[in-house]
Order: C-alpha cells, then sequence, then structure tokens
C-alpha cells in the first residue's frame, strides 16, 4: 500500500510542488519558443512527454551496465534517437504542426529536463518508477506550456486552437488582439508571472533572498 | 563584406539566441547571478559555437545531406535524418577536445573559461545553431560568421543580465518574484528592447 | 562454489562496467539499437511524408484555382484539367529530356542549377535551378492561367509561392504562400487570404515590358502594386524582389513571352 502512495506523490509532486519549470528551472528553452499558439504548445508537450518517459524506461532499464566515461554520451543517443524517431512521425503525420515547430523538436534532445530527469532519477530507480517520474514532470511541463500557450494565443490572436474565440474587431466584433503576446517578451512575462503566481500559492519555493541588507535603526541624518 | 557583416548583426542582435529565440535560457538564468560566471559562459559558447557550426556544416554537407554520396555513385541516398545524432556526436567531441587542448596548452584561460565548457555538450543554443544552418542553407563561412555572431549575441545578452541582477541586490522584492522571477521580468523587458533590432538587418 | 558461467551474454552482464570490454560493447550495442531504429522508423514513414508532401502540394493548387473569381465557370466551361509541364528556364520551352518523374533526380546533380551573380541575383537565391514544373490550365488552344513556383529569400527564411497568371501572362489571378519562415503576426500574415486578396487584377509589366510589381508600403497606390503589411517591411520587399527575379529575364520572361506569342 505504501508503494501506491509513492507513486501516487512521485506522479503528482511535478504539477505544482515540484513543476520542472517554475521551480526546478529545466526545460524552458522549449516552453516559451513553441508557445505562441496552444496546438504547437500540445504538441510539443506531448511529443516531449513520450521521449521523457520512454527515455525514462529504457535508461532505466540499463542503468546497472552503462560505464561511467559514457554515460552522457549513451543517454544523450537513447534521446536523440527516440526525438528522430518522433520528429518523422510528426512529420509523416501533422506536416503543418511539425513546420511550425522547426528546429524545436529536435532541440528536445538537449532538453534540460530530460537529461535532468535521467541524470537525476532514471539512472537509480527501477523502470516502473522511473517512468512514473518521467511521466509527471512531463505533465507539469506540458501544464506550463498549455496555460502560457493558450494565454499567448487567446490574447494575440482570439483564437484557442484555431477557432476565433474572442471576435475580432477587424471582422465586427469587440476584441482587438494584443500583438505583443505573438512576440518573445510576452512569454518571458507570462512565465515570470506564473512563477510569482505559484510561489505566492507555494510559500515554500520561494527563494531566500541573497544578502540581507544591514539593520539602520536610525535613519541615514 | 557588407554581407558577413550583415549576417553577424542578424546573428548577434536581430535574432539573439537567449532574447529573441528562447535557446540557452537554462544555463542563461542560472549563471547570471555573478558577471565573473556570465563572462565566463559567453566565452565558451563564443568559443563553441565558432567551432561546431562550421564543422557542422561540413559534415552535413560532405556526408549527410541528400545528394552527398552522388560521388560514390549513390546520388539518391539521403542521411540527413541522422543530422541530429551526428551534430551533437561532433559537439560532445569538439567540447572534450577543447576542454583538452585548453588544459594542455593555455592553463590559465582553462582555470577561468573552461569549468563552463562541460555545461555546453547538452545546451540547447549550441545544437540549435548547427541546426538554423542547415535549415537556412549556409555556406561555410557564412556558417562561421553565424556562430561567432550568436556566440556574442549570447555573451552580451548574459553579461548585461547578470550586471542588472547584481544591481537588484539589495532591492525590495515581492518574495515570490525573488531570484527565477524577476530574472524572467529582466530577461522579458531585455528581450523587448533587442526586439526594436527586428528588421535591421535581414536573414541572408 | 563459483561455477564458469557459460552463457556469453550472462558473463557480458558480469563485467565491471569500467572495463574496456565492457565499455566498447556497450557503445556498439547502443549505437546499432538506436541506429535501427532510427533508420527503421525513417523508412518505414517516408513514403507517408512523400505521398502527403504531393497530396498538400495537389490540394495547395486545386486551392487556389477554386478562389481564383471565375475560375469555377472556366473550368466547368473548357472541362480542363490543369496540366503539367516541366520547363526549361534556360530556353524558356518544354524541356525535352526531363519528366516531373526524373525531376528530383535532374535536381539533385548541381549541373543542372545556374548560379546567379550578385547583380542577377535580386531574390538572394545565390543559384537558380535550370528546370521547374508548372501548371497550365487551357482553354482549347490557348492557355488561360499559368501556375508558377516561386521562391526568394525573405525576412526569416525562403519564401515559397505559387502565382497564378492570367492568360494574357500580364496580369495576376492570385498567388498562395507555400513555405515561409516570417514573423508570426507580422511578416507571417502573407499567408493570410486577406492579404493575398490584394493581389488579383495587379499588372506585372508595363507597356515597355519592364516588371514594375511591387509591393507597396501601406496601400497600393497604382495597377502594379499590392498592399504592404504593417511592420513587415522588409518581407513586402522580400517579396517584391522574388515576384522581380522570376517575373524577369532570368526566371520565366523568356517563357511568358513564349505563352504570349502562342508557341504553347
Amino acid at each position: 500500500m505504501a508503494e501506491r502512495t509513492d507513486f501516487w506523490a512521485t506522479l503528482t509532486d511535478p504539477l505544482i510542488r515540484q513543476n520542472p519549470v517554475t521551480l526546478q528551472i529545466l526545460g524552458i528553452c522549449s516552453a516559451l519558443a513553441v508557445t505562441t499558439t496552444l496546438a504547437t504548445a500540445l504538441t510539443m508537450s506531448i511529443s516531449l512527454t513520450i521521449v521523457l518517459t520512454l527515455a525514462a524506461g529504457i535508461i532505466s532499464m540499463i542503468r546497472r551496465h552503462i560505464p561511467d566515461t559514457i554515460r552522457l554520451i549513451v543517454q544523450i543517443v537513447i534521446v536523440a534517437s527516440l526525438v528522430i524517431v518522433i520528429d518523422q512521425v510528426l512529420q509523416a503525420f501533422f506536416a503543418d504542426i511539425s513546420r511550425a515547430l522547426s528546429v524545436y523538436v529536435g532541440l528536445i534532445t538537449t532538453n534540460c529536463l530530460v537529461l535532468g530527469r535521467t541524470e537525476a532519477f532514471a539512472r537509480h530507480h527501477a523502470p516502473l518508477p522511473a517512468m512514473i517520474d518521467a511521466f509527471g514532470n512531463g505533465l507539469g511541463y506540458s501544464l506550463v506550456l498549455i496555460v502560457i500557450g493558450a494565454t499567448r494565443e487567446l490574447f494575440g490572436k482570439g483564437q484557442l486552437l484555431g477557432a476565433q474565440v474572442l471576435p475580432l474587431a477587424t471582422e465586427g466584433g469587440w476584441f482587438t488582439p494584443l500583438s505583443l503576446m505573438l512576440l518573445a517578451p510576452s512569454a518571458f512575462f507570462l512565465l515570470g508571472g506564473l512563477v510569482w503566481a505559484v510561489r505566492s500559492i507555494k510559500a515554500e519555493q520561494i527563494e531566500p533572498p541573497e544578502h540581507t541588507p544591514p539593520v539602520r535603526p536610525e535613519p541615514a541624518e | 563584406m557588407s554581407d558577413a557583416w550583415s549576417l553577424f548583426v542578424f546573428a548577434a542582435f536581430v535574432d539573439n539566441m537567449p532574447l529573441t529565440l528562447f535557446l540557452g535560457l537554462c544555463t542563461f538564468l542560472a549563471l547570471s547571478r555573478r558577471t565573473e560566471s556570465a563572462f565566463g559562459l559567453g566565452i565558451a559558447m563564443t568559443g563553441v559555437l565558432g567551432v561546431t557550426v562550421p564543422l557542422n556544416h561540413l559534415i552535413y554537407q560532405g556526408l549527410l545531406a541528400p545528394g552527398a554520396w552522388a560521388w560514390a555513385g549513390l546520388p539518391e541516398l539521403d542521411l540527413s535524418y541522422l543530422s541530429l545524432i551526428a551534430f551533437i556526436g561532433v559537439i560532445a567531441a569538439t567540447v572534450q577536445l577543447l576542454e583538452m587542448l585548453l588544459d594542455r596548452y593555455f592553463p590559465a584561460i582553462h582555470a577561468a573559461f573552461g569549468v563552463f565548457l562541460p555545461l555546453l555538450t547538452v545546451q540547447c543554443a549550441i545544437l540549435a545553431g548547427s541546426l538554423f544552418m542547415v535549415e537556412r542553407n549556409y555556406s561555410l563561412g557564412q556558417s562561421a560568421i553565424f556562430g561567432l555572431g550568436s556566440g556574442v549575441g549570447f555573451a552580451v545578452a548574459v553579461v548585461m543580465l547578470s550586471a542588472i541582477r547584481a544591481r537588484l541586490a539589495y532591492a525590495d522584492l515581492p518574495a515570490g518574484l525573488r531570484g527565477l522571477g524577476i530574472a524572467f521580468v529582466l530577461a522579458g523587458l531585455m528581450s523587448l528592447g533587442f526586439a526594436s533590432f527586428a528588421q535591421m538587418a535581414a536573414a541572408p | 562454489m563459483a561455477e564458469t558461467d557459460w552463457n556469453p551474454w550472462r558473463r557480458f552482464l558480469a563485467l565491471p562496467n569500467e572495463s574496456r570490454t565492457k565499455t566498447v560493447i556497450v557503445a556498439f550495442l547502443v549505437s546499432v539499437v538506436c541506429a535501427l531504429l532510427v533508420s527503421g522508423a525513417t523508412v518505414l514513414l517516408r513514403p507517408i511524408q512523400t505521398a502527403n508532401r504531393a497530396a498538400e502540394e495537389q490540394a495547395r493548387i486545386a486551392d487556389l484555382v477554386s478562389s481564383i473569381p471565375g475560375m469555377a465557370a472556366l473550368l466547368e466551361q473548357s472541362g480542363g484539367t490543369l496540366s503539367t509541364v516541366i520547363i526549361d528556364l534556360q530556353r524558356g520551352r518544354a524541356a525535352q529530356d526531363v519528366t516531373s518523374g526524373t525531376l528530383d533526380t535532374a535536381l539533385a546533380d548541381p549541373a543542372n542549377w545556374t548560379a546567379l551573380d550578385a547583380e542577377a541575383d535580386v531574390a538572394g537565391l545565390g543559384q537558380r535551378p535550370d528546370y521547374v514544373q508548372i501548371f497550365l490550365l487551357r482553354d482549347g488552344e490557348d492557355v488561360s492561367l499559368a501556375l508558377l513556383p516561386v521562391t526568394g529569400q525573405g525576412y526569416g527564411g525562403r519564401i515559397d509561392a505559387i502565382l497564378a497568371l492570367q492568360g494574357d501572362m500580364k496580369t495576376i489571378a492570385g498567388i498562395t504562400i507555400t513555405g515561409h519562415s516570417e514573423t508570426p503576426g507580422l511578416g507571417g500574415r502573407i499567408e493570410e487570404r486577406a492579404w493575398q486578396a490584394s493581389f488579383p487584377g495587379t499588372e506585372i509589366r508595363d507597356d515597355t515590358g519592364e516588371v514594375r510589381f511591387r509591393v507597396a508600403r501601406g496601400r497600393a497606390t497604382n495597377a502594379h502594386e499590392v498592399d504592404g503589411i504593417t511592420g513587415a517591411t522588409r518581407t513586402g520587399n522580400g517579396v517584391t524582389r522574388m515576384m522581380r527575379f522570376w517575373l524577369g529575364p532570368d526566371g520565366y520572361g523568356p517563357l511568358l513571352d513564349a505563352i504570349e506569342r502562342g508557341e504553347f
């Protein structure tokens, strides 16, 4: 029974308590680049979760036999192969989205989240817990991507998944899209805001101040 | 000559890797707390990018591109799907070699910047440099300039961010924004500033 | 009692991880398995990808033709389907020994590309293929519509498009953008119907035969211009240069003259 609870904790921890993006600072690059629309954000989340889970499973299976000298490159090659397969599948069955994602699917290979979890967790645990942890982290990552992707598409174009949700002013409605949402800086601001929101709710994630200013009981004069 | 300069400016400022393309952000944010580490990271990035992008260009054109094996009588062989693995391998090997060379012949430089090199093996920005080179079909000279320009742009951005964060040491931030949160907001503001470079130089 | 294990696989697994033999064998096995996985997936999926690309191309062309006003009526009248022709750009007429099946192989040969010097290379292409596949719609003997693939350097990368010219080879019937790497929301708006709708009716050449097409900054002011996109001047310039190159002497210019003279 204790194992069951452990699995649930392993799965749900990365959603908010140990979210890879907002707390562990992993996997940020692609988290911002592909969130201009919800469709690309979803595709990226699914691709990364699949690669992460499979890679964790495979590496965990052979974990006892990986020599230390080639450890990193073996992990990278396995992840890279999985990424290439996913990329080929995307190009075959979802060609438009694949073109929109361009190089960022390939960059899952060097995504710090994937390598971070395989190094930290998969190498020291059995395949099933490793895959559950990987899947949980993938979900946490997907959560952040979906929130940002939905916000950017909704306020940048008034659409969600390509369907016009907020009627555009140019077509007789009331909504003037916020073009800033389609550009890079908005993703940074949104992510910063998201981190702020999460840390305001979960105070234990707040970083301690780097320096404490000297205590000054009287005014400077 | 102006084409080369235009490409350099484009790679460094217009298509700035961390601030416009969101590449290399993990190390960008993690190593921007201190200006010394930021500077070291910038130099290491420039060096590795400047070497790996042209090197990967040679390997891609020589072995992987469609039609690359025409001289051997196999003009239809298209190995471009292996480019991801090949590039990663080349980058890992280059970083390893660079570190060994620096350690052997320039120990002072190695002590200053060498510690950042292993981090760069799995940096998305380095791999992205090679992937963009393939996507945009650069020549060898263009690859070198693109690599150096991207590295310089990264260095400029990370040093600037570290300088701003140093200024915030005593700032009275809301607790939730401390550290990571304010780093994102700062990066967003810098990105907004860099967006003004857009359309100043065209991608060749 | 320690027995010698005769099973080589178990013996291999029992080796200490740091031994050189194990390192080499693990590296080899990982490489082989990954290579098989990757190559297998690619070989299996490649036919689907090529079929997809071909289907997309067909759908785009059908889309382009159906969006041009009056085309549906013309199609009904002539009952014509699009016919495709491989053009030899150097001679401005149908290629003699290249068919649509052999086009890809022909273009894989660098001898079938012409390098462009800086002055002629208006669209930033570097080199131009000598053979291009175009589509013609015929109304009896005459050509009523020509669909010409064009490409050029935009702001963020290559822009690929298919240009539709009316039978007089002077007026644009429509355009569709098939590929680009422009900024979404700015230059990326070239893929929107609303922008492409300003193309039909634009005259590419003036009376002296000089190519006068231009993407304006702001609204179009004369018959040779189309509307520009605010904030995407460089993308607009890229489109202008692309059109000027392909409608000029190094692109389809000789072909358009040939069609006008009725040689097709």
